[in-house]
C-alpha cells in the first residue's frame, strides 16, 4: 500500500520508459516520422509539466493544431484539479485539508471517487490495501533521516491508527476516526491519467499517449504504428526489461525503487498495512487495465499482495491483467 | 542587444482596474492650461493605483530563450514559475525552473520600474542562466548602454543561490573576492547592479522556498566563534559540556543497524567491541580548539582557515585497523570525506579535510591518540555552529561474493553549542542604502558646504549682492562648482527621471527606495524644495542645475561675439511659457500610464547628453542639447523658461512659496521699467511685480535696487534730496 504521503525527498525515479514516438525517437526517426504524419496531415503535439510531485507528459494526435493545443490545456487543467483535490503535496488541497482537520463537509467529486473506490479496493483486499497507511509515512521518514529503522514499538502504536474502516464516507461528508490519515497516492496518477484522457475525448481527440507518473493511451500514432510502452529494469532504469506493445488502455506500475528507505530497497514507500514495514517478495509490479485508476490500485495491491494472491486479484478484473518482477 | 518577449494574453491576469486606467486617460483628455487644474492632475495621477507589473514572456518567448532539446514544461499553478524539462530515456527531467524576476520580486530599480530578469534555476539552486527581459536603468539605457549589463547577468551561471551573492567592485573577482558569492560591479552603476543584483536573489529565494526546499534560512549567514572568549578546559570538562561530542559505534549498535539485511554480524568477539570511537570538535571557538590543539597550533589553524569559515575536527580513537575506521588507511587526505558528513537542518554542508601537516601534531595533552582529520567549511556553506549540526558516520558493509552488494549504515552525533560562543551577523536584507552615504560623504560634504555658503549670500541683500562687481564674480564662481562639481563630477544634476520614478512607484510598486542610492541628487532634491517653499523654483533653477550653468556660460561669449538677442513677442512668449507644462503632463502621464513613451519622453531634457554623459553620445542627441546651446545665444535661457519639465514642475510646486522677498519700490512699474527691462528671463510684469514661477533667483535687480547709482527712483531720489528705502511688495 502505498504511503508516500509528503513531498518526496528524492525525485521520482523513471518506472517506466514510455515509447511509441515520445521515448523512441532519435532525430532519424523523429523526421521519418515529420514527413509522413505531414504526408497525412496529422500533428502530433506533447505538453509537459510537473504535477504529483513528478515529470508528466501528454501528448495528442489529430489534424487541427489548434485543437490539439487546447486539448493539452485541459489535459493539465485535469490534472490540475485532480492535484487540488487529492494530492498531499499541496497543503491545502482537500486532502490535506480532511487530514489536517479529521472531517470534511461538501468534500470535492474528485476526492470522494478516489476515495470511494480505495475503500472498496480495501473490502476487497481485505486490507491488504488501505488508503490508512499515511500516519506510517512520517515514523518512516523521520527514522531514514537518522539512518535508521522505526523502533518497533513506533510502528505499533502506529498500525493502531490505521485501518480502511476507520474512514466514514458519506455523500456530503467525510470523517477520519482521531488519529487516521489518509493518503491516495496509490491511485491519484492512475485516476490523473482517466480524467486528462477524458478531457482529451472531449476535444474528439482519438489518438494519444498519456504520461502522469501512470500511463494512458488510445488510438495510434500518427505515423499509424501501435502506441508502445516501455517497462525500465527496476534495478536499472535506463534498460528496458520488457515493452506493451500495442498499448491502448492504462498501465501502472509499483515499485520498491521509486522512494525508498534503504539502500537496498527492503523499505520503501509501499508498506504493509498489517504489519508496517514494506512488502518483501517484489521488486515490480505492472498492471494493465480498462481505467487508470484500477490498474493504479491494482499494482499497489498486488505489491501487499504477492505474486499467487495478487494475480487472483487482477483476475477477477475484466480486462485487467499483471506482470510481476521478483526481488533479485 | 534587447530581448523581445511576446506578450501571451491568456497569461496574462485579469486587470481589475482597467475601469480606472480609462478613467485617467479621460482626465488627460479634459486637462486645459490652466495650472490649478494641472496641480490636481498631478496629485490625481500620484494617488492612482494601477495594476502591478507582470512578467511579459509567454510560452513562445520561453521556448525562444529554452531552445530544442529543452521543453518549456506546463506553466506552474501555484507560482509564476514555468519547469523547463529535458528529455531524457522517455521520460524527463527537470533541467531548470525558470521565472521572471518581476513576477516574484518587483523591486524598483533607479529609474522607479522593477527591471525584468528571466531567471533558470537548477533544481539543486545552481543560477543556469540569468538574462535581461526589460529594465529601465538610465544608466543602462544610455549612459553605457545594456551591453554592460548582460555581462553583469551573465556572470550569475554557475553561482547557487544557497549563498548570498553581492556585488563586488569592478574586476572583484580577479582581485580575490571570493569567486562564488562575489559578481564583478560595474562602476557608474552601483545603485542599478545593486537593485538587479537583488531582484535575481529574492525572486531566486521565493522560487527555492516554493519549489526546492531551501532558501528560509541561512544564506548570506555569517556566524562566528568569538576570538577572545577563551576558559581553559581539559577534554573530560568539554565532553561534560557537550561541546566535544563522542560516537562510540559497538558491534551491538552496528548489529541493530544492520539486522535484517543479513550482514548484521560481521564483529568477532564480543557485542561490546568498539568498531568506532570518534570525538567531534568544532575547532574554531577557542575554548574548544584552543584547548584540544594547543595555542600555536590553533592559531596557526585559524590564519590558514580565514575569517568566517569553519574547522571540525574529527579524531578516530577506536581500533585503527578496523575496516569501520572512517579515517583508516583509504582516507584520502584533502578530499570530502566518503565516510564522514557534516549536516544542518537535513542538508550536506561541504566539509573537506584540510591537510594540516599530521607530523608533530603538537595535539594538547588529554586527547587519545588516533588519526584524526580537520574539516573545512566554507562560510559561502552557510553553516551556523550556533545551531545543532550532525556529524554522521557511515558504515558500508558488503552482501555476496560475486554482485556483491553494498549496504550502508549511517551512525550520527548531534552537537548543540551554546549560541554565546558566537557572534551572529544576519544576512543583508537588501542592498544596503548606506553604503552609497558612506562612499559619497565627501561629495556630500562640499555639496553642503555649497549650499551653507548660497543661502545667506541670497538671504542677506544688502550684503554681497548689493556690491555688483563681487557678486557677478561670485555667481561666476558658485555656477563653476555647480557644472563642474555637482554635474559633471558628482553626477548630481537633478531631472525629471526621478519625477517620473516617483509616479511609477506611486503607482505601481510603492517603493521609494531607490531615490536612497544617490544621496547627492537627494540632498539637492530636499534643499531645492525647501527653497522652493521659501523662496520658489529660482534657487535650484537658477544656481544649482548644472545645465542651467551650462547656458549661462555659453551665453557670455554672446556679448563678445555680438550676438543679439531675439526679441520674443510677449503674446508668443506667453504661449511658450505654457509649454513646459504640457511636456510635464505628457511625462507623467505617460508615467501613470506604466508606459515605457515616459523614458522617450524625458529626453526633451538634454541633462543626460549635456552633463551626465559629457555630450559622449549619439549624434542625435549631441546635436539636441548643443542646438539648445546655440538656442541660448539669441532666446537665453530659453530651453528652461519654455520647455523644461522639471522647472515646470517645481515652479508648480512653487506656488505654494511663503516669502515675496524681493525687494521692490513703490515707483517699480510706475513709473520706472528700468528692472523690467534688465530682467533677462522676463520675469517682472510691466507692473513691476515679480513673476515668482519663472524668477531665476539671479539677482541682477536685487543688485539694481541696492545700487544708488543704478536704481532710477534712487537717482532721481538723490537729485531731490530725498531717501527711498525699498521694500518688498506683494508679487499677486
Amino acid at each position: 500500500m502505498s504511503g508516500g504521503g509528503h513531498p518526496r525527498p528524492a525525485r521520482r525515479r523513471i518506472l517506466v520508459g514510455a515509447a511509441g514516438l515520445a521515448a523512441a525517437a532519435g532525430l532519424g526517426g523523429l523526421a521519418a516520422f515529420r514527413a509522413a504524419a505531414a504526408s497525412a496531415g496529422l500533428t502530433l503535439r506533447t505538453r509537459a509539466g510537473l504535477a504529483f510531485g513528478t515529470t508528466v507528459a501528454l501528448t495528442a494526435a489529430g489534424g487541427d493544431a489548434a485543437r490539439l493545443e487546447a486539448a493539452l490545456t485541459d489535459g493539465f487543467a485535469a490534472m490540475r484539479a485532480v492535484e487540488v483535490a487529492a494530492s498531499l503535496f499541496r497543503p491545502d488541497s482537500a486532502l490535506s485539508r480532511l487530514n489536517r482537520d479529521g472531517a470534511l463537509d461538501a468534500p470535492d467529486p474528485h476526492l470522494v471517487v478516489l476515495l470511494r473506490f480505495a475503500l472498496a479496493l480495501a473490502a476487497e483486499t481485505g486490507g491488504a490495501f488501505d488508503p490508512t497507511v499515511q500516519p506510517l509515512w512520517p515514523v518512516w521518514a523521520a527514522a531514514a533521516a537518522r539512518g535508521a529503522r522505526p523502533a518497533a514499538g513506533v510502528l505499533h502504536a502506529v498500525l493502531g491508527r490505521i485501518g480502511w474502516r476507520r474512514v466514514r464516507l458519506e455523500p456530503d461528508r467525510i470523517t477520519l476516526e482521531p488519529g487516521t490519515a489518509l493518503t491516495l497516492n496509490a491511485v491519484i496518477q492512475g485516476y490523473a491519467a482517466d480524467r486528462v484522457m477524458a478531457a482529451f475525448r472531449g476535444h474528439g481527440i482519438e489518438d494519444a499517449f498519456v504520461d502522469t507518473g501512470e500511463f494512458g493511451a488510445s488510438g495510434a500514432h500518427p505515423d499509424g504504428s501501435p502506441w508502445r510502452l516501455g517497462l525500465a529494469d527496476p534495478r536499472d532504469p535506463a534498460t528496458l526489461a520488457a515493452v506493451i506493445a500495442p498499448f491502448t488502455g492504462f498501465a501502472a506500475t509499483s515499485g520498491d525503487y521509486n522512494m525508498r528507505f534503504s539502500d537496498d530497497r527492503a523499505d520503501h514507500h509501499i508498506f504493509d498495512p498489517a504489519t508496517g514495514y514494506s512488502p518483501g517478495a517484489l521488486s515490480s509490479v505492472t498492471v494493465t487495465a480498462p481505467t487508470g485508476l484500477l490498474a493504479d490500485g491494482l499494482s499497489t495491491a498486488c505489491m501487499v499482495l504477492g505474486r499467487e494472491r495478487g494475480a487472483r486479484l487482477v483476475a477477477g478484473h475484466a480486462g485487467a491483467a499483471v506482470r510481476f518482477t521478483d526481488k533479485a | 542587444m534587447r530581448f523581445s518577449g511576446t506578450r501571451d494574453a491568456a497569461t496574462e491576469p485579469p486587470s481589475p482596474l482597467c475601469g480606472e486606467r480609462e478613467n485617467a486617460s479621460r482626465k488627460n483628455g479634459r486637462a486645459g492650461s490652466s495650472l490649478p487644474l494641472y496641480l490636481t492632475l498631478l496629485l490625481a495621477i500620484l494617488f492612482h493605483t494601477l495594476p502591478a507589473q507582470a512578467g511579459q514572456l509567454g510560452r513562445a518567448g520561453l521556448e525562444k530563450h529554452f531552445p530544442p532539446p529543452l521543453v518549456v514544461g506546463e506553466k506552474d499553478d501555484t507560482l509564476p514559475v514555468w519547469p523547463i524539462l529535458k528529455q531524457q530515456a522517455g521520460s524527463y527531467e527537470v533541467f531548470a525552473y525558470a521565472f521572471e524576476s518581476v513576477d516574484l520580486a518587483p523591486i524598483p530599480g533607479f529609474g522607479g520600474t522593477p527591471p525584468d530578469l528571466l531567471v533558470a534555476l537548477a533544481p539543486d539552486g545552481t543560477f543556469r542562466d540569468v538574462k535581461v527581459i526589460s529594465q529601465h536603468e538610465p544608466v543602462f539605457l544610455e549612459g553605457l548602454g545594456p551591453e554592460p549589463l548582460i555581462a553583469f547577468v551573465e556572470q550569475y551561471a554557475g553561482l547557487s543561490a544557497r549563498q548570498a551573492i553581492r556585488v563586488g567592485r569592478p574586476n572583484a573577482r580577479a582581485g580575490g573576492a571570493a569567486p562564488q558569492t562575489t559578481v564583478d560591479g560595474i562602476s557608474m552603476a552601483t545603485a542599478s547592479t545593486r537593485v538587479i543584483n537583488q531582484s535575481i536573489l529574492a525572486s531566486a529565494l521565493t522560487v527555492a522556498r516554493g519549489k526546492l526546499g531551501f532558501g528560509a534560512t541561512n544564506v548570506g549567514l555569517k556566524v562566528e566563534a568569538k576570538p577572545d572568549l577563551y576558559e581553559r578546559l581539559s577534554l573530560p570538562d568539554l565532553l561534560a559540556r557537550g561541546w566535544v561530542r563522542r560516537l562510540t559505534v559497538t558491534g551491538a549498535t552496528a548489529a541493530t543497524a544492520f539486522k535484517g539485511t543479513g550482514v548484521e554480524d560481521r564483529v568477532d568477539g564480543p557485542p561490546d567491541t568498539v568498531l568506532t570511537d570518534l570525538y567531534v570538535a568544532y575547532l574554531d571557538a577557542p575554548s574548544i580548539g584552543r584547548n584540544l590543539l594547543g595555542e600555536a597550533r590553533f592559531d596557526a589553524l585559524m590564519r590558514e582557515l580565514g575569517p568566517g569559515n569553519h574547522a571540525v575536527m574529527v579524531l578516530s580513537a577506536g581500533p585503527e585497523d578496523a575496516p569501520a575506521n572512517p579515517i583508516g588507511e583509504r582516507f584520502v587526505l584533502g578530499a570530502v570525506p566518503d565516510r564522514l558528513a557534516v549536516s544542518q537542518g537535513g542538508l550536506i554542508v561541504t566539509a573537506r579535510d584540510m591537510a594540516v601537516e599530521r607530523r608533530d601534531a603538537g595535539l594538547a595533552e588529554g586527547l587519545p591518540p588516533g588519526n584524526w582529520t580537520i574539516l573545512r567549511i566554507d562560510q559561502a556553506a552557510g553553516f551556523d555552529p550556533s545551531a545543532p549540526w550532525t556529524l554522521t558516520e557511515t558504515i558500508v558493509r558488503e552482501r555476496g561474493q560475486i554482485l556483491s552488494e553494498k549496504i550502508a549504515r549511517t551512525f550520527p552525533v548531534e552537537t548543540a553549542l551554546p549560541a554565546d560562543l558566537f557572534t551572529r551577523i544576519k544576512p543583508d536584507a537588501g542592498p544596503s542604502w548606506t553604503d552609497p552615504w558612506r562612499a559619497r560623504a565627501p561629495e556630500l560634504g562640499l555639496i553642503g558646504l555649497a549650499l551653507a555658503v548660497l543661502v545667506p549670500v541670497l538671504a542677506r541683500q544688502r550684503g554681497l549682492v548689493a556690491d555688483g562687481p563681487r557678486f557677478a564674480a561670485f555667481r561666476l564662481g558658485f555656477l563653476t562648482l555647480t557644472l563642474g562639481f555637482i554635474g559633471w563630477f558628482a553626477q548630481a544634476q537633478l531631472s525629471i527621471v526621478t519625477l517620473v520614478g516617483l509616479v511609477r512607484a506611486a503607482a505601481t510598486t510603492h517603493d521609494l527606495a531607490f531615490l536612497l542610492y544617490d544621496p547627492p541628487s537627494l540632498v539637492l532634491w530636499a534643499f531645492a524644495l525647501a527653497a522652493l517653499v521659501v523662496w520658489g523654483r529660482g534657487t535650484f533653477c537658477g544656481w544649482l542645475c548644472p545645465f542651467g550653468a551650462l547656458q549661462e556660460f555659453v551665453a557670455l561669449v554672446a556679448r563678445p561675439l555680438r550676438i543679439r538677442q531675439v526679441a520674443v513677442p510677449p503674446g508668443l512668449d506667453r504661449v511658450l511659457r505654457q509649454a513646459k507644462y504640457g511636456v510635464l503632463a505628457g511625462i507623467l502621464l505617460a508615467a501613470a500610464a506604466g508606459s515605457p513613451l515616459a523614458d522617450s519622453f524625458s529626453e526633451i531634457e538634454p541633462f543626460k547628453t549635456a552633463v551626465t554623459l559629457y555630450f559622449v553620445r549619439s549624434w542625435p542627441f549631441v546635436a539636441y542639447a548643443t542646438g539648445l546651446l546655440v538656442l541660448n545665444l539669441v532666446v537665453y535661457k530659453g530651453f528652461c523658461r519654455y520647455l523644461c519639465p522639471l522647472g515646470a514642475s517645481l515652479a508648480l510646486l512653487g506656488r505654494v512659496r511663503i516669502l515675496d522677498w524681493i525687494p521692490r519700490r513703490a515707483e517699480c512699474g510706475t513709473p520706472c521699467q528700468l528692472c523690467k527691462v534688465r530682467c533677462r528671463y522676463g520675469a517682472i510684469a510691466p507692473s513691476g511685480r515679480i513673476d515668482y514661477p519663472e524668477c531665476f533667483q539671479c539677482m541682477d535687480c536685487v543688485t539694481i535696487i541696492h545700487d544708488p547709482g543704478q536704481c532710477v527712483p534712487q537717482v532721481l531720489a538723490h537729485k531731490r534730496g530725498r531717501r527711498s528705502a525699498p521694500h518688498p511688495v506683494g508679487a499677486a
